[in-house]
Formats: C-alpha cells, sequence, structure tokens
C-alpha cells in the first residue's frame, strides 16, 4: 500500500498504537543504551590495599540503600514513603490493570492475573495525588526549588500526562473527544514518556542501580557499609 | 585532661595574612575551574550525577543544615557549579543541557567558597542517606581543586598549603619545633628514637599536637615503648596532616604526601602509624599511593587501628581505668571512622580499659560531625556556622548521660574543647592515645 494513502485514512488512534509506538521504542532503546554505554568508561583504579570486598559491598548498597539507617532516615520519612507509595502505586497501575496486561500479553504473548478496576481507581489516584504534592513541595520547599532544573518541570509533565489520559479514556471524561481519540492520546502521552525517557531524569530508573552500587563500592572498599 | 586551647582561626588568620591573591583574570579563573573540575571528573562522579533526581533529601543528613536550615547547605548543591560544567561539557546530552543551563561565572565560584569550603566537613554523611547512593563527599574534594585552581581556596587554607608544600611546616611548626618537642618529651623521662635509621614502625605526629603542647607525642611515645616495638619518628616525614588536601590544591596534596613515603621507604617501615588528625588518615591510607602512583611497601595504620591491633595481638596490656573516665561516649571522628573505616578498634580499647561506653544516638557510620573537620576549623568565617552544628553534637552528647568524651582525631578533640568554651559545657574531653598511655599495665 502506497505509505501517503495508509496515513490518510488512519486514524489517531491508529496512529498512536502503530507508528508513534513503534518510533517512540526505538527511540526508548537506542537512547537508553546509549546513555548507559555513555558511563562505561574505565574507573580509575585505586592503589590502596582495601578492608574489604568492593563488589560485595556494591551490590550490598543496590539492595539496602531503599531502607537507610535509623538516624538517617528520621528526618525523610515523607519523602521516604511518598517515594514507595508512589513507584509502587504506578507499577501495579502499568501492570495490573485488566487492558495493559492485555498490551503486554499481545507483545509477549503471555497474561497474568490482574486486579478489579476499583483498585486500579485507587491506586490512579495515589499516583495522580503524590504527583501533585510532590510539584507543589518542589515549587514550595526552599531546598527543592534551588535545585530543581526544567528537567524536573519537563519530566513531572511526561510522567503526569499517562494518568491523566489514563483515567480519561477509563472514566470516560472526554471533553467532547471521541473514546478512540482520548485512547490515542493516552497511548501517545506513552510514546512522549519512552522519547524523553533517555534524555532526562526518568533515566533515574536505570541510573539508581550503577550509582547505588558505586557508592556501596567505594564505602565498602574502606570496610564501611554504605 | 586540662587541654591548652589553641585557636586555629587566629592561626590561620595569621597565616593568610601573608598570602598575595593570585592575579588571574575572570576567564583565566573559569578556565582553570573547569579545567581542573574535568580532570578531577571519572566515570563514578560522572554517574552520580546522572542519577540525580534532584529531590532534596541528602539536606538531612548534613549538620550545617540541619542547624541552620538554610537550603543553601543542600549537600548537592555545593557541586552546582561542577555540576554545571559536567552538564555544559562532559555529559551525553550536553547539546541538550547547554540550552537548559547557564555557563558558571567568577561569581558563582566566589559564592562556592563558602559553600565548598565553610559549610562542608567532607564527612560523607550525606553520601550514606541519598537515595540514590551518590557520593556528594568525593566530588566536593573536586569542587575544593577546581576553587583552588582559580586562586579561590581560603586564604587561610591556601597559605598554610603553600607553607607545608615548600617548607614542610605548619604554621610555622616544622622539624625544628618537632626537635624541640622531642627533647621535651626527653625531658619527662620518655625516650624518643628521633631519626633512627632503621625502624618496623614509623610515627607520624603532627604540628596541629604539638603547637599545643607535647602531650600526644609524650604518650604515644610512651605506648610505643612500652610495646617494646622498633620504631622511630624521622624529621624528614613526620607530619600527618596535609593542608594540600585540605585545601584543595592537587600538587601541592601529592608532594606532601610524598614526603611521608619516601621517610617510610628510607626507614624500611612496615607500618606507618598515623597521628590521631583526622583527615590525614584518609589522605594517607585511601588517597596516597594513588597520588604516589605506585603500591606501597608498608601499611598505614590510624593509632586507633595500631592500639586495636596489638591490643588483639595481646601485647598491649591496660589497666582498668579509674581517672574520672569511668562512664564515657565516643565521638567516631569522620574521618576515621565512616570515611576511613575503623570505629571497632577505639571500642575494643574502651572495652579493654574497663570504662562504661554509652553510644550516642548516632555513632558509627551515622555519626554526626562535630562541625570542624575538612579544615573548617582553620576558617574565621565558618565560626559562627561551626558553633550552630555544633549545637547537634553536643545534645546527642548531652543524652547519653556520660561525663566525659572520648575521640580520636586531633581536630576533633580542638573542636569539642572549644565548644565546651562556647557553652560552658561541663564535659571532660579526652583523646584516645592519652588514656591509654595514662592507663597501660
Amino acid at each position: 500500500m502506497n505509505e501517503g494513502l495508509y496515513l490518510q485514512g488512519m486514524t489517531l488512534l491508529d496512529f498512536a498504537r502503530g507508528p508513534a509506538l513503534r518510533w517512540a521504542v526505538v527511540i526508548f532503546v537506542i537512547g537508553v543504551v546509549w546513555r548507559l554505554t555513555a558511563l562505561l568508561l574505565a574507573s580509575r583504579k585505586p592503589l590502596e590495599p582495601a578492608k574489604g570486598s568492593a563488589t560485595a559491598g556494591g551490590v550490598k548498597t543496590l539492595l539496602t540503600r531503599s531502607a537507610p539507617a535509623h538516624e538517617l532516615e528520621k528526618n525523610i520519612v515523607f519523602q521516604h514513603y511518598s517515594g514507595y507509595a508512589w513507584h509502587i502505586s504506578m507499577f501495579i497501575v502499568l501492570l495490573f490493570f485488566a487492558p495493559h496486561m492485555l498490551f503486554f500479553k499481545d507483545i509477549l504473548g503471555f497474561g497474568w492475573p490482574t486486579l478489579p478496576n476499583l483498585f486500579i481507581d485507587f491506586f490512579t489516584v495515589v499516583t495522580i495525588g503524590i504527583l501533585l504534592v510532590l510539584l507543589a513541595r518542589r515549587l514550595m520547599n526552599p531546598v527543592l526549588r534551588q535545585i530543581s532544573t526544567m528537567d524536573d518541570y519537563i519530566s513531572w509533565i511526561i510522567a503526569f500526562l499517562p494518568f491523566l489520559s489514563g483515567i480519561m479514556s477509563f472514566k470516560h471524561i472526554t471533553f467532547g473527544m471521541s473514546y478512540e481519540t482520548v485512547l490515542g492520546l493516552h497511548i501517545l502521552s506513552i510514546c512522549l514518556l519512552l522519547v524523553w525517557f533517555p534524555f532526562g531524569k526518568l533515566m533515574h530508573a536505570l541510573f539508581i542501580w550503577p550509582s547505588r552500587y558505586k557508592v556501596g563500592a567505594a564505602f565498602a572498599r574502606r570496610g564501611v557499609r554504605a | 585532661m586540662s587541654a591548652t586551647m589553641i585557636d586555629y582561626g587566629t592561626l590561620g588568620e595569621r597565616a593568610a595574612a601573608g598570602v598575595k591573591p593570585k592575579a588571574l583574570s575572570d576567564e583565566q579563573k573559569i578556565a582553570r575551574a573547569k579545567e581542573a573540575f574535568i580532570a578531577g571528573m571519572d566515570a563514578d562522579m560522572a554517574t552520580y550525577l546522572e542519577s540525580c533526581i534532584h529531590c532534596g533529601m541528602c539536606a538531612e543528613a548534613c549538620h550545617f543544615y540541619l542547624a541552620t536550615q538554610d537550603a543553601k547547605y543542600t549537600p548537592i548543591y555545593k557541586l552546582e557549579p561542577l555540576k554545571k560544567v559536567y552538564r555544559r561539557e562532559l555529559a551525553p546530552t550536553r547539546w541538550l543541557n547547554r540550552l537548559t543551563t547557564r555557563d558558571i561565572t567568577v561569581a558563582d565560584l566566589e559564592q562556592w567558597q563558602e559553600l565548598a569550603y565553610d559549610s562542608c566537613t567532607q564527612c560523607g554523611r550525606c553520601s550514606l542517606l541519598c537515595p540514590m547512593g551518590i557520593h556528594i563527599q568525593s566530588m566536593i574534594q573536586v569542587v575544593r581543586n577546581g576553587l583552588a585552581a582559580a586562586g579561590l581556596a581560603p586564604a587561610e587554607l591556601q597559605a598554610v598549603s603553600d607553607e607545608q608544600r615548600d617548607k614542610a611546616s605548619i604554621l610555622g611548626a616544622g622539624p625544628d619545633k618537632l626537635r624541640e618537642i622531642v627533647e621535651r618529651v626527653r625531658a619527662k623521662g620518655i625516650d624518643v628514637p628521633l631519626d633512627k635509621d632503621k625502624a618496623e614502625v614509623l610515627v607520624l605526629s603532627s604540628a596541629l599536637d604539638f603547637l599545643k603542647d607535647e602531650g600526644v607525642l609524650a604518650a604515644t611515645a610512651n605506648i610505643m615503648n612500652k610495646l617494646g616495638a622498633s620504631w622511630t619518628i624521622r624529621s624528614d616525614g613526620f607530619e600527618s596532616a596535609n593542608f594540600g588536601a585540605l585545601a584543595g590544591d592537587k600538587q601541592a596534596q601529592k608532594r606532601i604526601s610524598k614526603r611521608v613515603i619516601d621517610a617510610a621507604i628510607a626507614a624500611g617501615a612496615k607500618k606507618v602509624i598515623v597521628a590521631e588528625c583526622g583527615h590525614a588518615y584518609p589522605v594517607l591510607r585511601w588517597e596516597a599511593a594513588t597520588l604516589y602512583g605506585k603500591e606501597l611497601p608498608f601499611e598505614f595504620l590510624s593509632v586507633a587501628e595500631y592500639l586495636g591491633q596489638e591490643l588483639k595481638a595481646g601485647r598491649l596490656k591496660l589497666k582498668k581505668a579509674g581517672n574520672g573516665s569511668a562512664h564515657v561516649t565516643f565521638h567516631d571522628p569522620c574521618k576515621i571512622g565512616r570515611m576511613g573505616g575503623s570505629f571497632d578498634e577505639s571500642r575494643d580499647v574502651l572495652k579493654a580499659l574497663g570504662v562504661k561506653l554509652t553510644e550516642m544516638e548516632s555513632h558509627g557510620r551515622t555519626n554526626l560531625c562535630c562541625g570542624g573537620g575538612g579544615g573548617v576549623a582553620m576558617l574565621k568565617s565558618a565560626q559562627t556556622l561551626r558553633r550552630k552544628a555544633f549545637e547537634l553534637k553536643r545534645e546527642e552528647v548531652d543524652r547519653t548521660g556520660a561525663p566525659t568524651v572520648v575521640t580520636a582525631c586531633n581536630t576533633c578533640m580542638q573542636n569539642l574543647e572549644m565548644g565546651k568554651a562556647w557553652l560552658n559545657w561541663d564535659k571532660n574531653v579526652v583523646n584516645l592515645v592519652q588514656l591509654v598511655s595514662d592507663n597501660l599495665a
């Protein structure tokens, strides 16, 4: 078929789940691989004898940093638990909403049990609520305001849109648009997220692992549990 | 112990008065700072900077932020000039970052002097809290390297760094002062094998100790003699402290630590005992060989580590301590503990002394800094801030109910003594080496 004709006959939804999603995935994969390999430069090798295994310490910190020591944690209780609540809710919505599971099943060839919609409603509201609170905090807290960059706000919008468009299509809050269009917008918001992912702070989802490993290794070499 | 206090701030100020500012244009300052930032940046640091999510949690680990609640003391913010240069010059997304990240200016660099020196003791506590695992402490040193290269290290630290690099003395105390101090220790009937050709153990001292009095050297010598060790102290390499490292002058740091390495090799030493001087230990134990470019034929030990080893080996025998030190708390010097990896040795010694040890809430790896490390104690400009941060330490000490604070670092010791004077605080402050020397069995 002629490509021009193909595009002409396409709805927004067709575009979103067709070429847009395909190219978004391509950019995502290439971008992520590029960002990660750019950091695989040779680390400088220290010449002092170590007090402990850097590798073991690195792996340990990678796992244990999710729960800092009490003396350090007592001041960050809010950030700590809102972070947990957000990420857990986000993954629940992403993986255990029936249509999402079916989307992945299409690609992977296997499915898994999903959660009743009532739960999905709840976790979607939690994610949106936390995102709004965290944005307000970023705008008002002097510590956060001074270290915030454009990336923080762009990434916030890009993380927020899939939830907004998701709840709109799920609840049929369409503002006069057809359901298909809203669903198309939802998928496009995911495309946008995939395209932006390698270039902004969303990369923290991957950088967290080498970063934690490295700090754990640096301290373990000195005989300290980080 | 009645310690004569020395005010490093005043001494530092006196030293700084002689420093001529480097005649650098603004462009040169920026170029030199950038060059040092880029040279100091490695793959680990790039990973750290890439992973920062700007959550600000590190603030909650920093004694300077906790004491003031002033946002500018957020640890990651103290790296801002380095972060900017990384984002614009090195990051894979630099073409994108240049649109959103402004280049550094001389005003930035000048403003960051306070943030990289006065308000950071490089204690490393923030590196333990960051959810992303960013080693902020390691990068503060690169910021200092850049500022020093631009001629923007605090005059006090730069002056002493230059002095130590060129004359092997600190605040006027060099080899001659050491000889004088050794004579004073000998006059007390304690033998000091100065400048022996060969010895198993090379003991380091520090001007920061003997500017005060000969007490610490006398205590150390007393212990070494009692242990029957083959030891020496050498006038060509006795200084533990390294003001090159504190000022951020990397070349000076290298030259200063090489003096100790050369002396140890000349003496054929197997062990080098670093005096109770906070930063000296990690600078020698964890950085010197790499700067020197070769693995070393001896090991560096802090006094506490050495005492712990000798105790374990059964060579160090102690009486149960009586002299008012029956109930103590131990202040972990950040550089020996969190940044050095020695926690247990000091506690083993305290246990052998039979004292009751009550730990502070933050102890061991999460210890709260006293506020004086990293050269901060020398900076007159940092004094108010240092006092505020010290309040946190005082509160934790007070809650233990112990009348005595034991520590194993000269700077912590001085800072605790200063704190006593500031706050009319009725605590005894004792250093470990003195406590051991007083209670040898």
